[in-house]
């Protein structure tokens, strides 16, 4: 079942606990101080920079074309299928390439997917969001409309006929090759989630003292919405966008491994996809290597995002379906 | 309150359960005293009406229900068609134009409710001409139209007066052809509008072509794809989509008897044990679907399959380095059979490209710098054979000295000269070209990337596009790409097939993805088209090969060689090329197939 | 109480044309014209005419009488979905599909729920202690482990090596054989989120006001879990799985493309790799109606029982 990873709010807005904004970021330094206290947490989050530090390195690795070892993961390092040893710490695949620096150069695909994927949802959740939850009426018709449509179709469904669709299709003459349709298509399917909670909060925060004084000094709605609300609810964006992000990298694992992914490059679903057969010839170390990176990086988002919802706002449930 | 709403909620529950739980389904069962063979389908079946089959997994099961006139002789090398449904082999008119058939008499349709009272109707001529004028009618969108189209004379025409009708039910099918008639009942008269002696293997003994009841097309309608109503030894049963088909004896089928006589060899090979006794033998034929090979290898190891191929990745358990089987396999009395398939497989240029089209040296440089040797071994265990030119060596018309011409050596160097020949030509430094790949699973994946290894190695930025089928077909057919990963498989013993290939694109035709076109060659071609098989016919082709070498639109691969494994029960396993229809000569060796399970079962 | 039924089902209207209206927009504007890919290798240019002409792929997008348009809604309103690619009609290859996929997930669902609701009991029955930290770090360890590595390592050890299910959908086996080990994975993968969701929802029970009241009688600890907050606990729980019901219709993509179940998901898979897009367009659809459909029967039935919701 956890293929549908998919979020499911309860539908009763959640209950915020900060009353007390009257010292000014006091939210985020106290749930900040709170969560440095975690030493698990730390631990964790240093774990997650570092896969973002991997991505971001092989990105800039691609930019400037340095020869660093992720790079390449094209070159021959030993002979066709050689098993782990002190050459090749994960031994090598069918070609004779590294399945290390495969599997390091899969971390780009994945961060940048996850990543691309959350801010596109971000972009369109959370203006969605805000807007509908301020002026009610017609607008929050017509978004719930928009939300309750897509999230009545299953997401897996969703995800796939997106993909498909969009894949190797033009969008302004610019080809939607490999992963920018992966995280196009999770992106343009997972701002539901945030969006209903977005709005669930605005609704809220409306009617707070805070908000009618800014009104009171003649604040435009939209400066209200953007510079006064918003500020005040989007601790909430950020901790289920550490919870959702684990979700989008399992995404794109499952559409590499349909297919659909990445194709040019090594990425972690592809891997696996390719380890399948071969482990009956007794070469495992290819699958292993990328579940594991999987493993580690998802371990580290989950117990982090837990910790960051804990530390930030710890009345507020964000549930998980899974 | 809370109560009365758990309580109903937990009715809603189990009433779901319920009515889900009813989802089940029988076993199959193999019946003990029955013979039955258990094979494998790698893919799913589309349909099986024979005029719209449209892959060889369709053919294959069709080609057991349904028979054409003529058909391969099961033992006889080089392959040679003997009559099935007809009585002897065509009467051909002086000109070459007019093709006079007798049909057996006394075959009957096996018995189907569309016949009355259910009982199969005996085979006429006109039954023929029903099916050909089937396969004409737009509106069944038959794949098949491509094999006679402008072949027949007055079928075209006919063609033409469908795609006036409105709908399929409005088609006139008493409507006359021309070039169809039936002079009685059992003589069957068919007019060509030009010469084309492959004619015979092309849609006499083509499966597509056989006939169907026109009782059954009218009682079905559009169903008829899950009905086939035929006359071959066996009739379907049941057929679970996706799943699996099983097929039972027809006791309609007219009754042939097992060859006696055969190549060199096979009376040795035991193919001739069964000499002069009635086939079918088999009670009962099984094809479980199953797409992948780690599945269809384990069932295979467990008996639960007759024959196998041999999965890439379990190659060294099965193969010692020298060629034979292992130990373990030995053992378990497990035979290797090999046979040559005539197919050829290319990485093709699309020559209409502006970058590879006037670039001669470029195509050249690519088709050096692929490591066929490599390929061969990393993806075929070394079993396929290198491509040196177009025609398979199992080809009568194969050129046994194109090795010596060089073609697709693997020489990096001289690669490397050529591309640097081509960068002047090109007037600057290559582009990076593209290469589409027909899938997205792993095989295409790791090919395309083989691919894109050697030519990186030799200095070229190369990008793989992997796409679906049907992308790739559409994206192929508009021009769109400039190389592709392809292939072909001939379908009867000629070479026509790849030679129809490099001619010039004619209205009719769609484009075949190298957009190449030659003049010499196309006059070679229509020269060869007329002819029927002879040292000379063979000697065109081998001109027309070393053309398309020479200009160089494809950089040619591999052929395949299958190796199949059977158990020692499964008798009469004689690898066949062409024909598919050959179930009905099949055995199962009961005691033997017992013996192994008890094995297995002892093993475990 | 009417009015309420009318007014919500009058809202599944809005929701059924959006979900017609998106699959339109994504399979007939975006995907575009497919009768090339359908008539396949070598057709020529008259068999693609008479293929769009056949799929009404010919006729006006928009505006228009006869357009593909008001044809996909119609189509859609009557369940009439046509054709698929190997010219099977649509609705015959789903009606197949629905059982295998079913006898895969419901037993795969309900096993991941009672299964998980017990262990969540026991978790919080030792809340705070060190068997409960423990619980929770195998349950995010679990959620951590990427789904395909689960059916994976599954096949490979429990099927190939130990041979103790079957590696591949076979007719040869019962039912249960085949989809014995489907289930089992499916469950262990559902576990780990399931588990701790759970604990989540016996916690915030525990900590109601009704439960320190319970104590505060000296109940004892068991009676309270099991009388008490068991009993409540169930609301949110079959709430969640009523809602998850709809979904089970869908089997499992993966599942199914690993193990040969002829299911929907298997379906899916096919229909992406064929680019069949009727077919994929059909599933959302059915899958969309079935989930509004059985949204709108929990809360007539909620309503029903509640009548306070009827009022909001």
């Amino acid at each position: 079942m956890s293929e549908h990873r998919h979020i499911i709010k309860t539908d009763a807005p959640p209950t915020s606990s900060v009353e007390d904004r009257s010292r000014g970021g006091g939210l985020w330094r106290d749930g900040l101080r709170r969560l440095g206290r975690r030493k698990l947490a730390m631990a964790c989050l240093a774990v997650i920079i570092l896969y973002f530090l991997l991505a971001g390195f092989i990105h800039l690795a691609e930019l400037f074309d340095w020869p660093v070892g992720p790079m390449r993961w094209q070159e021959e390092a030993g002979k066709s299928y050689s098993p782990p040893g002190s050459k090749n710490i994960f031994g090598t695949d069918m070609f004779g390439q590294s399945v290390l620096r495969k599997t390091l150069y899969g971390a780009k695909i994945s961060i940048t997917v996850a990543l691309c994927a959350s801010l596109i949802s971000i972009a369109i959740g959370v203006p969605l969001g805000a807007i509908a939850g301020y002026f009610r009426g017609f607008t929050d018709d017509v978004i719930v409309w928009i939300y309750s449509t897509l999230s009545s179709i299953p997401y897996i469904l969703l995800i796939l006929a997106f993909t498909v669709v969009l894949r190797d299709r033009s969008i302004f003459g610019h080809k939607l090759a490999g992963i920018t349709a992966v995280y196009l298509a999770i992106g343009l399917t997972s701002w539901v989630g945030v969006c209903r909670l977005i709005r669930g909060e605005v609704i809220k925060h409306k009617d707070r003292g805070y908000v009618q004084a800014a009104l009171s000094y003649g604040c435009g709605r939209w400066r209200i919405i953007f510079r006064h609300i918003l500020p005040n609810v989007f601790h909430v964006v950020i901790i289920d966008f550490s919870l959702r992000f684990v979700a989008f990298v399992h995404a794109e694992v499952i559409l590499s491994f349909l297919g659909l992914g990445e194709t040019n490059n090594p990425s972690w679903g592809a891997m696996i996809n390719d380890a399948r057969m071969e482990l009956s010839r007794g070469v495992w170390w290819q699958m292993v290597a990328a579940t594991a990176a999987i493993f580690v990086l998802s371990l580290a988002l989950n117990i982090f995002g837990d910790a960051l919802r804990d530390s930030l706002d710890p009345k507020l449930r964000i549930t998980r379906e899974s | 309150m809370r109560d009365t709403r758990v309580k109903f909620l937990v009715f809603l529950f189990s009433a779901v359960l319920l009515i889900t739980s009813g989802c089940e389904r029988r076993p199959a069962e193999a019946d003990a005293d029955q013979m039955a063979l258990r094979h494998v389908l790698y893919s799913r079946v589309s349909g099986l009406d024979p005029a719209n089959v449209r892959d060889t997994y369709s053919r294959l099961v069709v080609s057991q229900i349904f028979e054409p006139l003529y058909d391969y002789h099961f033992l006889k090398r080089p392959y040679q068609l003997i009559p099935a449904l007809a009585e002897q082999m065509p009467q051909i008119s002086e000109d070459k134009l007019v093709y006079t058939i007798k049909i057996k008499k006394g075959v009957y349709f096996q018995d189907d409710n569309c016949f009355p009272q259910g009982i199969g109707r005996e085979l006429e001529a006109e039954d023929f001409i029903f099916s050909l004028k089937r396969i004409a009618d737009i509106k069944n969108l038959s794949p098949n139209w491509t094999y006679i189209d402008n072949r027949i004379a007055g079928l075209d025409e006919f063609r033409e007066y469908t795609k006036t009708c409105r709908s399929a039910e409005d088609v006139d099918y008493s409507r006359n052809v021309e070039g169809l008639s039936s002079r009685d009942e059992y003589t069957l008269v068919i007019k060509l509008k030009k010469p084309w002696p492959q004619v015979v293997h092309s849609i006499m003994a083509n499966t597509a072509f056989a006939p169907v009841a026109k009782e059954a097309v009218d009682y079905y309608g559009e169903d008829i794809i899950s009905h086939p109503v035929g006359t071959g030894a066996f009739k379907l049963s049941a057929w679970r989509r996706g799943s699996y088909i099983e097929l039972v004896r027809n006791g309609n089928f007219r009754g042939q008897v097992y060859p006696s006589r055969g190549e060199e060899g096979d009376a040795e090979a035991g193919y001739l044990d069964d000499a002069g006794r009635a086939i079918p033998f088999a009670d009962k034929v099984v094809w479980t679907i199953i797409e992948e090979y780690r599945p269809t290898w384990l069932l295979f190891m467990q008996g639960k399959l007759d024959a196998s191929v041999i999965p890439k990745d379990n190659y060294d358990e099965v193969m010692a380095g020298s060629g034979e089987l292992t130990e373990a396999m030995k053992q378990r009395n497990i035979h290797l059979k090999t046979f040559s398939d005539p197919s050829t497989y290319w990485l093709g240029f699309n020559m209409a490209d502006e970058v590879l089209g006037p670039n001669k040296a470029l195509r050249r440089a690519i088709s050096h710098a692929i490591d066929r040797e490599k390929f061969i071994e990393l993806f075929f265990n070394n079993r396929h054979l290198v491509a040196h030119g177009l025609i398979p060596p199992m080809m009568p018309s194969y050129n046994r000295r194109i090795k010596e011409k060089g073609y697709s050596k693997y020489d990096p160097e001289k690669a490397r000269e050529l591309l640097e020949q081509a960068a002047e030509t090109n007037g600057g430094k290559i582009p990076g070209l593209k290469i589409a790949m027909p899938g997205i699973d792993t095989f295409y994946r790791q090919y395309g990337q083989f691919l894109k290894r050697n030519l990186n190695a030799i200095g070229l930025e190369v990008e793989i596009q992997y796409t679906d089928r049907p992308t790739y077909q559409e994206r192929l057919n508009a021009g769109q790409v400039q190389m592709f990963a392809s292939g072909h498989s001939a379908g009867i013993p000629d070479a026509q097939d790849f030679m129809s290939l490099f001619r010039s694109k004619n209205g009719t035709q769609a484009a075949n993805g190298f957009n190449y076109s030659n003049a010499r060659f196309d006059e070679l071609y229509e020269q060869a088209q007329v002819m029927s098989d002879s040292p000379q016919r063979r000697r065109l082709y081998r001109q027309m090969e070393l053309i398309v070498l020479e200009d160089c639109p494809a950089a040619f691969l591999n052929h395949r060689v299958a190796y199949v494994l059977c158990h020692d029960w499964y008798k009469n396993y004689k690898p066949h090329a062409f024909a598919y229809g050959l179930s009905k000569y099949r055995r199962i060796d009961k005691a033997k197939r017992s013996a192994y399970n008890e094995l297995v079962k002892k093993s475990k | 109480m009417r009015t309420y039924i009318i007014r919500r089902l009058l809202y599944t209207i809005p929701i059924v044309f959006g979900v017609l209206l998106l699959s339109f927009v994504l399979f007939s504007v975006v995907g575009g014209d497919v009768s090339i890919e359908m008539a396949g290798e070598g057709a020529g240019a008259e068999t693609i005419e008479e293929i769009r002409q056949e799929y009404g792929l010919n006729k006006p997008l928009l505006l228009a009488w006869d357009s593909q348009f008001v044809n996909h809604f119609k189509n859609a309103l009557t369940f009439n979905f046509g054709k698929a690619r190997d010219r099977e009609p649509v609705i015959d290859k789903i009606k197949r599909g629905v059982g295998p996929s079913l006898a895969l997930t419901v037993p795969m669902f309900f096993g991941v729920v009672i299964i998980s609701v017990s262990l969540s009991l026991v978790l919080a029955f030792v809340h705070g202690s060190a068997w409960d930290t423990i619980g929770v770090v195998i349950c995010v360890a679990g959620m951590s482990i990427p789904f395909l590595s689960f059916i994976f390592f599954g096949q490979y050890f429990l099927a190939y090596k130990w041979g103790l299910f079957p590696v591949f959908f076979s007719p040869d086996y019962s039912l249960a054989q085949n989809l014995g080990l489907p289930v089992l994975i499916g469950i262990a993968a559902g576990l780990g989120g399931n588990v701790r969701f759970y604990r989540t929802v016996m916690l915030d029970e525990m900590r109601s006001d009704y439960v320190r009241t319970a104590f505060a009688k000296g109940l004892s600890a068991r009676r309270v879990l099991f009388k008490h907050v068991l009993k409540n606990a169930m609301v949110p729980v079959i709430t969640r799985v009523v809602l998850a019901i709809p979904f089970l219709f869908l089997g499992s993509v993966l599942l199914e493309r690993f193990f040969g179940i002829p299911g929907l998901g298997y379906l899916m898979v096919e229909a992406i790799g064929s680019r069949d897009y009727r077919i994929i367009s059909a599933m959302t659809y059915i899958s969309a109606i079935l989930f509004v459909v059985f949204n709108l029967i929990t809360d007539i039935c909620y309503s029903l029982v509640d009548p306070r919701i009827a009022l909001e």
